[in-house]
């Protein structure tokens, strides 16, 4: 049994399917259960969350949490899948300290809120910042241009005449 | 007598940030409330690059993320390749990999533990980790004619067989190092006013390590004896003899320990793997993927299809780069390009903990905690 499997029979009104990320047991979550499904998965020993990532699908979000233990040396992928418009999924930070700058890093680059997240800013780009780059609808063309202002926060223009110190 | 809180800037540029990161500092007098690390200096949206090169052209782009040990970076993008794909890889191109890995990773500690006593004062350490660092650098030169950024590491093998001589050199290197480690051991590891410096100082228990997302040499100077090359073994390592190097106070003389005892098992693995290494083909001679062929097939062991397509699906693949955990998360629709790319990189997460780790100590003792976290910007911004 893998602990995909394992999370299911824990917790069978939060996952949706089980499957497989390539070799690593994979649990669908519903969103609204993310966090007591992450609950569960911590005292069931994983203890170290890797990485969190969100992946634009121009139809939906998902958003992947690779889990793995320490003491048992085993690997679970927790899949949650979010709507395009409001992308939003409950923060893991109450539970790993970790996840703070993971969920800042997908929320700034790729705009999905993490409601209960202390202090969801963007930590890459500087605050101001026009769009979530890792969006496949991100307009690449529109140059950004930060300058420093007087109090010392950044300044983000699209205007970059005044920039080049010309004579 | 009433004293204000201060806050104080430290960076962007600032000798002791490696780089350019900046700390906002609540200051309460000499002690340190509360630490903020200011990030995205160096951001170059490596992520978002990767979605528009092909598999092959976002290799170059590995190297300049942790620009110090670039070969592991090379490594670690080119095994979630190989696994997404179904690449399979010749044992020598495997053998010369490790070689190239467990070279970095003694380049890597050489530089943080050199720049790690520079910013405590001690100049001596970071001219002799700079001399050994040179061969190292000049064996990568040889190998692949560049010193930091390599593009060597290659999906089904590596780019070039090892050259005439380089066995030779490698060994001297080796022997060499052995008795530099011992120095630097002689010089540092006793001396009273880097101990007194270095203990205590940025305490992080196990658990909490843990719960921090902390991986590599930190990790295991707080005593979780965790090494990814021994538990999810990759490449030639189950077939390799060596040590996971820990140690349980957990503090930065922990993490300093750590690395000089890594550096020591890397010669040892590095021995094993010159002694071992068999005479074969270096690069993978299957087809792969459905995309037209470029390049001119020829009988030279180095042809490999340019552009090929992984079978539409998502991996994460992770290795011990000398700083910690580094993964690869890719997602292929089946076409030349990845659709998505995140690199969890080492540095990022490790970094997370210092606001923890320094909180109520003094400036300098800052610096000498952010020196064993042993960041890289470029891999912290990416």
């Amino acid at each position: 049994m893998t602990s995909a499997d394992e999370l299911k029979q824990k917790l069978p009104a939060a996952v949706v399917s089980t499957g497989m990320q390539l070799n690593k047991p994979m649990a669908v979550i519903k969103k609204e259960e993310l966090l007591n499904a992450a609950r569960i998965v911590m005292e069931m020993g994983f203890d170290h969350l890797s990485v969190i990532t969100g992946t634009d699908y121009t139809d939906r979000f998902e958003v992947v949490y690779n889990f793995f233990s320490y003491e048992k040396k085993q690997n679970l992928v927790l899949k949650v899948i979010t709507d395009h418009d409001a992308p939003e999924v409950d923060s893991l930070t109450s539970l790993w300290k970790g996840a703070e700058w993971l969920e800042r890093e997908t929320y700034d680059l790729v705009g999905i809120k993490f409601t209960g997240h202390p202090n969801l800013v963007r930590i890459l780009l500087p605050d101001g910042w026009v769009g979530h780059p890792l969006r496949k609808d991100y307009d690449m063309n529109t140059e950004q241009f930060v300058t420093m202002g007087e109090d010392g926060n950044d300044i983000v223009s699209t205007d970059g005449k005044n920039l080049l110190r010309r004579k | 007598m009433e004293t204000d809180e201060l806050i104080i800037n430290m960076g962007p540029v600032h000798p002791s940030t490696h780089g350019v990161l900046r700390f906002r500092l609540r200051m309460d007098g000499e002690i340190i409330k509360e630490c903020t690390p200011v990030l995205g200096y160096l951001h170059r949206g490596t992520e978002k690059l990767g979605e528009m090169k092909t598999y092959m052209q976002f290799i170059p782009y590995t190297d300049r993320l942790d620009y110090v040990s670039a070969f592991p970076n090379n490594y670690a993008f080119v095994k979630a390749v190989e696994e997404l794909a179904g690449i399979e890889v010749p044992l020598r191109a495997e053998y010369i990999r490790v070689i190239t890995m467990e070279l970095n990773r003694i380049v890597n500690h050489l530089v943080s533990i050199g720049s790690l006593l520079m910013d405590l004062g001690a100049a001596t350490m970071i001219m002799w980790g700079f001399r050994e660092r040179e061969n190292a650098l000049q064996l990568f030169e040889k190998l692949c004619g560049a010193r930091m950024t390599f593009n060597y590491i290659k999906p089904g093998g590596v780019r070039e067989d090892i050259p005439e001589g380089f066995i030779p050199q490698l060994n001297e290197f080796l022997k060499d190092m052995e008795k530099r480690i011992e120095d630097y051991e002689q010089l540092i590891n006793s001396n009273e006013i880097f101990m007194m410096r270095m203990k205590n100082i940025g305490v992080i228990g196990a658990e909490e390590a843990v719960n921090y997302g902390m991986t590599g040499p930190t990790l295991r100077g707080s005593g979780v004896n965790y090494d990814l090359r021994r538990y999810e073994p990759y490449s030639i390592y189950p077939d390799l003899d060596f040590k996971v190097c820990s140690r349980p106070e957990g503090d930065s003389y922990a993490r300093y320990i750590v690395r000089i005892d890594e550096m020591k098992e890397s010669l040892h693995i590095l021995r094993q793997v010159v002694d071992t290494m068999p005479e074969a083909r270096i690069v993978s001679n299957a087809k792969y993927g459905t995309a037209p062929m470029t390049g001119t097939p020829s009988a030279v062991s180095t042809y490999f299809p340019r552009i090929f397509t992984p079978p539409a699906g998502e991996i994460y693949s992770r290795i011990e780069a000398p700083k910690g955990e580094l993964g690869f998360y890719i997602v292929s629709d089946g076409t030349t390009k990845p659709y998505r790319v995140k690199i969890r990189s080492p540095s990022f997460c490790n970094l997370t903990a210092i606001p923890k780790m320094v909180q109520g100590l003094k400036i300098p003792d800052l610096i000498a905690a952010f020196g064993t976290i042993d960041v890289v910007l470029g891999d912290v911004d990416r």
